[in-house]
């Protein structure tokens, strides 16, 4: 789940979140945003003249694992929660995004030249350990030889960053980041069914559905591999958790930004949970999926059950980027989940092009286990 | 506390009158701030120029990023292909990708167009630190358009005000008979003079599809070298099977050096200038300070015999003087700075077009102010504490007497006139042994400081001569009155001496450089039309002009970078352009200087080589001296001639043809000459059809020569406005200067109209006064001008640039300054002489007993 600044002081732009990879952004384009920044300025400000998500539409695969150009904004985004021989915990994060800068019909181009595109890469790896979080960010813009994504065999990349499958659907697979202090390289293998978030795979970002995403995921990833850290390399191995998600249509105006769960509990059940912060606590929108091995699953959300879902900080953190929430109290009543998550490193600002919070997370309480929390606006 | 409380009241009251003092004159305030003023202005001018563009230097910075840690390119200018740049982003290293290219707008101008992989280039300048100019989703610039490769240019805003004449305003600008939208973003970007498009622009724009000027490589990590890095760089661009013996590493951190070191001289010759004006400044702004002196004389008598002490009346004066040198330098720096923000934009084109160096926007620094402020007050005080302390010291009753201290000025003009001398005897000894530039301006600055030196004492001399000559009665008062004033006058006389000799120097350099530069394109153009395709173009090039009937010959030249190494010390490696061409080229365009007996059967043999007079100078390298190039190793070469060239810079070295097709060096010509029978416009629309060529890689010789004499005239031009301000400064001291003597002067000359000299008279007599002084401090600048223009063409340039120059003597030039002398001084004179005839007669009288 990915964000970009969903700050207060330019929330008017873009705000990429994500929601187990959901990005919304806000409709609003009546003031340019003060700090000319983000996405806002590439892309156009509204979604016209981009695909719409649209309720009822089949996702086809593999062909949905490749781009869509057509919408604004889509991502590629792994979590892991990984051991190393030694028996620490790490976390690893790697997210592609794309980004149509202009909608399909507004290039016109002629193909004479690869360099010419409207299609705009951004790449996000980071590895945090309960004392270092080491972050990095990588941009380029769509060219077949710098950053792309090719459907046979399936291949996210960005430069040297890449997720490489050895088919067209996306496992097995290696991952490969590699940045000046760390790097990793990870085996994914997965058997198990895609799992489609919302209505099979049309995800609402409101009450009202005025905004929504296509998005699905595969909770259920195991993985091998390295991880070097300042040029000392280990094995690691653990559990990994993949989000897709596209989407042209973004955050509501009032929408401030997000907290956001991937959850991986003891009783081989994932939890995918989210809170969409309104301006007071009777305009957050809640969303969730139990979901099990078998391709099986239940969504709940806060329009059909109003509260079933309780989502309560419990613990605060000052941080570089600003105040953060870093221990939660969780409870889905009509799932008997009752639980507490804790960061593993309070620290996990990605201070990236678009700052967010986004780390590995403990879980205790009616369930154990280990999970992804990401943290949106809060800067 | 009661001697401390009295002291403070006798300093406050002693400041008070002294406050009144200028209240009631306020001229000589005045003028004491206008010489800080002006003095502290064209220092700091000079200054903040000089000092920014010593900064571009060492920041050169990718356009729309951070300095890169090196750039890659082909050794021989040529492009390289951008699988390169792909090569080297995918294994993960920081690079951008750019292009460099002219082009040619629909008036024929060229323009030059920069280009990157403007992601690329933002997010490595935002990964560099944290305070970078942007990240790539915070940036206020139209990426969507440019990166669909949309015909669209950024331009910086200040370089838009700059060309909004040339381009009458206009929201595009038309480049290879494509139109261009202007985008126009801040100057903090750093783009400076360059226009900048996105790479899916250029690439096809330039005709470059596929191609690359160069890559600019970041680094992060410091502990890696230099070499180290190029190493990795290369084994990668091995690993994905690209040969990486053809291309070119360049570290950030030498270029910025070899950029200081190239333009030093440029420099220092700019620091030698503003001093130069900044001494001028401080002749007037002391003749102010002494004058206000002077007049207060009686006053300090007569405030002394009143009680109080000498201390607190020196005190009290050196606080006078603090407050005005402050008052001064602040008013001096602001205009300083505005003169910075005018020079520069002309600094920065002769920087550009001479050395290839960008300059970026830089920004004033407080020490700067601190720097005038402590060297004005230095100068201030070591020229005024003398006079302060012996007007101070001057018994009481003695004071009283108000004695022209003619006798006292006697003795100084004739010490000045000794250390002149001695000065001069030491700079023609010292001159003799110089070989460095350095060196040489040093001894310039002795001997600009000792030509004024000997002025007053001349003048005197030539007073006395005339003496016996003048007729009995009014004209024997005016000559005597003359040596009166010969003293107040003298500092004027010596700024105004100092400035004409400054500007007879370099006009008279300027001048012989055209008349030479001119002679040299002359003799060096033979052919009619010059081309330099994209190498790629070459072969079409040349089957295209064998075809064509009225092409009468072509000539080749071959070019690649390269470094000469002194074959008895191979420590010394020194940047060169490796030249060749054909045998017709070289015997019939290459003006020698000198040459070995023997010489063209041993270049023909590929024993020797000629080398460029720069090349020469700069290196002290001479005929027979043997040398060794990087391409050739192992192979040893005499040098058999040093030949002249104007128009570079950088050493140059030139071997045979028949050497260079032997040596691994690349075998196609980088440019060709042609001589045709035809009409030429024809033969440049054929090559532009045929080979898609634009006309910006096309020079006729015409063009050649008359873009060499603008750029020549652009070089020059700072320095000669920097001399025109230095004339004016000191046109303004002598104004002020004769403005005051002659309000001095008031009662002296109201007593003559009342012995019964005609008004008439009395204007014709304080004329000719002043003309005779200003005349003669003409004629004194004469020689010792030819003597500084001589220095400045025969030592200080040839030493700094390695330019041979037949000095030539320009008299209109001299007497436009002897104009601008004699005008000011005129101006002067007359002014305060019609104020005075304003007056009643009495009143005028009074001004003695006031």
């Amino acid at each position: 789940m990915i964000l970009f600044t969903a700050n207060k002081v330019y929330k008017q732009g873009l705000v990429i979140i994500g929601l187990s990879l959901l990005l919304l952004a806000c409709t609003q384009a009546d003031t340019p945003p003060k700090k000319t920044n983000t996405i806002s300025t590439m892309s156009a400000q509204s979604s016209d003249g981009y695909s719409e998500v649209i309720k009822g539409k089949t996702l086809q695969f593999p062909q949905d694992h490749s781009a869509h150009n057509d919408f604004k904004i889509e991502w590629w985004y792994l979590t892991a929660n990984l051991t190393t021989a030694k028996g620490e915990d790490v976390g690893v994060q790697w997210t592609q995004f794309r980004i149509g800068m202009t909608p399909p019909d507004v290039l016109q181009t002629a193909n004479d030249n690869a360099w010419k595109t409207n299609q705009l890469y951004m790449a996000h790896a980071a590895i945090t350990s309960p004392n270092e979080h080491l972050i990095a960010e990588k941009w380029s813009r769509g060219h077949p030889k710098l950053a792309s994504v090719n459907p046979s065999p399936f291949q996210v990349r960005l430069q040297n960053w890449q997720w490489l499958s050895q088919s067209n659907e996306l496992f097995p697979a290696q991952l490969s980041v590699h940045h000046n202090n760390f790097r990793y390289q990870l085996q994914l293998t997965s058997q198990q069914p895609l799992q489609l978030q919302g209505d099979k795979g049309f995800s609402s970002k409101s009450a009202d559905q005025a905004v929504a995403s296509y998005y699905y995921s595969q909770p259920f990833i195991d993985v091998t591999g390295e991880i070097t850290r300042h040029g000392v390399t280990e094995k690691v191995s653990g559990k990994a958790w993949l989000d897709r998600e596209w989407s042209s249509q973004f955050l509501t105006k009032a929408q401030q930004g997000w907290d956001w769960f991937s959850l991986r509990l003891n009783d081989d059940s994932t939890l995918m949970v989210f809170r969409l912060r309104g301006k007071t606590e009777q305009d957050h929108f809640y969303s969730a999926r139990r979901m099990y091995a078998n391709g099986s699953g239940r969504n709940i959300n806060s329009r059909d059950n109003p509260n079933d879902i309780e989502m309560q900080p419990t613990q605060w953190q000052q941080t570089a980027l600003g105040k953060h929430p870093i221990a939660w109290r969780i409870r889905i009543n009509s799932e008997a989940i009752n639980i507490t998550t804790q960061a593993s490193n309070p620290n996990s600002d990605m201070l990236v092009s678009t700052p967010y919070w986004e780390g590995p997370i403990t879980i205790d309480g009616t369930h154990q286990g280990k999970g992804y929390m990401e943290l949106t606006g809060y800067n | 506390m009661t001697s401390l409380s009295s002291t403070t009241s006798r300093l406050v009251l002693c400041l008070r009158l002294f406050a009144s003092h200028y209240r009631h004159a306020p001229l000589q305030a005045s003028a004491i701030l206008l010489g800080i003023m002006l003095a502290v202005t064209l220092l700091i001018g000079v200054y903040a120029t000089n000092e920014n563009a010593k900064q571009s230097y060492g920041n050169v910075s990718e356009l729309l990023s951070k300095q890169a840690r090196l750039t890659l390119s082909h050794q021989t200018q040529d492009t390289i292909d951008e699988s390169i740049y792909f090569a080297l982003a995918n294994a993960g290293f920081d690079t951008i990708a750019s292009i460099e290219g002219i082009a040619t707008d629909e008036q024929g101008r060229l323009w030059r167009l920069s280009s990157s992989d403007i992601i690329a280039a933002i997010s490595n300048g935002a990964k560099q630190d944290a305070q970078s100019t942007g990240s790539v989703i915070s940036v206020n610039i139209p990426l969507a358009e440019l990166l669909s490769g949309q015909a669209k240019v950024l331009m910086s805003q200040s370089q838009r005000d700059r060309i909004n004449k040339v381009t009458n305003q206009s929201q595009t600008i038309t480049l290879n008979k494509l139109a261009l939208d202007i985008i126009t973003i801040d100057d903090h970007w750093g783009l400076g003079s360059a226009l900048l498009a996105d790479i899916s622009l250029a690439q096809p724009l330039l005709n470059m599809q596929g191609k690359l000027s160069y890559i600019a490589v970041f680094s992060a990590d410091n502990a890696q070298t230099d070499n180290q890095l190029i190493a990795r760089l290369t084994d990668t661009l091995t690993q994905a099977g690209i040969d990486a013996s053809q291309l070119h590493f360049s570290t950030q951190s030498s270029e910025g050096e070899s950029l200081n070191a190239l333009t030093a001289s440029f420099h220092l010759n700019l620091d030698a200038m503003s001093m130069l004006a900044f001494v001028v400044g401080l002749f007037i702004a002391y003749n102010g300070v002494r004058y206000s002196l002077m007049k207060r004389q009686k006053l300090f008598v007569q405030i002394m015999q009143q009680g109080l002490d000498r201390h607190s009346v020196m005190l009290a004066l050196s606080i006078e003087l603090i407050l005005l040198v402050f008052i001064g330098c602040v008013l001096g720096f602001i205009v300083g700075l505005q003169l910075s923000q005018w020079l520069q934009p002309m600094v920065a084109i002769t920087l550009e077009q001479l050395y290839g160096a960008k300059l970026l926007p830089g920004n004033w620094q407080w020490h700067w102010f601190v720097q005038a402020l402590v060297l004005t007050l230095s100068a201030a005080f070591a020229a005024c504490i003398p006079m302060l302390i012996s007007l101070v010291n001057t018994p009481l009753a003695q004071g009283a007497q108000k004695k022209p201290q003619n006798k006292q000025f006697n003795i100084i003009h004739r010490r000045q006139f000794v250390i002149a001398v001695l000065l001069l005897l030491l700079c023609t000894l010292a001159f003799t042994l110089t070989t460095q530039y350095r060196h040489s301006l040093a001894l310039l600055g002795i001997l600009v400081v000792a030509i004024p030196l000997l002025l007053p004492q001349c003048l005197h001399w030539v007073v006395n001569f005339l003496t016996p000559f003048m007729p009995k009665g009014l004209w024997q008062y005016v000559i005597a009155e003359t040596k009166e004033i010969i003293a107040p006058l003298a500092l004027a006389m010596m700024a105004i001496l100092l400035a004409l000799c400054a500007n007879i120097a370099m006009n008279t350099l300027v001048g012989s450089f055209e008349v030479t530069l001119k002679k040299w394109l002359d003799a060096r153009l033979h052919a009619d039309l010059y081309i330099r395709p994209n190498p790629n173009q070459i072969d079409a090039l040349v089957l295209l002009l064998a075809n064509d009937t009225k092409v009468d010959a072509v000539y080749e030249q071959w070019t690649v970078d390269s470094q000469l190494n002194r074959a008895e010390t191979p420590q010394t490696l020194i940047p060169v352009h490796l030249v060749s061409r054909d045998h017709i080229s070289l015997t019939d365009t290459t003006v020698f200087k000198t040459t070995t007996d023997d010489f063209w059967p041993t270049f023909t043999a590929g024993q020797s080589v000629m080398i460029s007079e720069p090349l020469s100078i700069k290196y002290h390298l001479n005929l027979g001296d043997k040398v060794e190039l990087s391409q050739l190793k192992e192979h040893t070469l005499t040098i058999g001639a040093i030949y002249y060239d104007y128009g570079n810079p950088k050493g140059e070295v030139i071997m045979s043809q028949p050497l260079w097709q032997q040596s691994p060096l690349p075998a196609k010509p980088i440019s060709l000459a042609v001589t045709y029978q035809g009409e030429l416009t024809t033969l440049q629309n054929n090559i532009s059809q045929q080979l898609n060529l634009s006309s910006a890689y096309m020079y006729s010789q015409q063009r050649i020569k008359t873009e060499a004499i603008t750029i020549f005239n652009k070089t020059f031009s700072i320095t000669v406005v920097l001399n025109s301000l230095t004339l004016l400064v000191a046109a303004i001291g002598l104004f002020s200067a004769c403005v005051m003597l002659t309000q001095a002067r008031q009662a002296p000359l109201a007593r003559l109209y009342a012995l019964g000299v005609s008004r008439n008279q009395l204007r014709i007599m304080v004329i000719v006064q002043m003309l005779f002084i200003v005349i003669l401090t003409c004629l004194v600048a004469l020689p010792t001008g030819a003597l500084l223009g001589y220095l400045l063409i025969h030592k200080v340039t040839l030493q700094a640039f390695g330019w041979s120059i037949a000095m030539i003597w320009d008299w209109a030039a001299y007497i436009q300054v002897v104009v601008i002398a004699v005008v000011s001084c005129l101006l002067a004179v007359c002014l305060p002489l019609y104020w005075q005839t304003r007056k009643p007669l009495i009143s005028s009288l009074q001004q003695e007993v006031l």
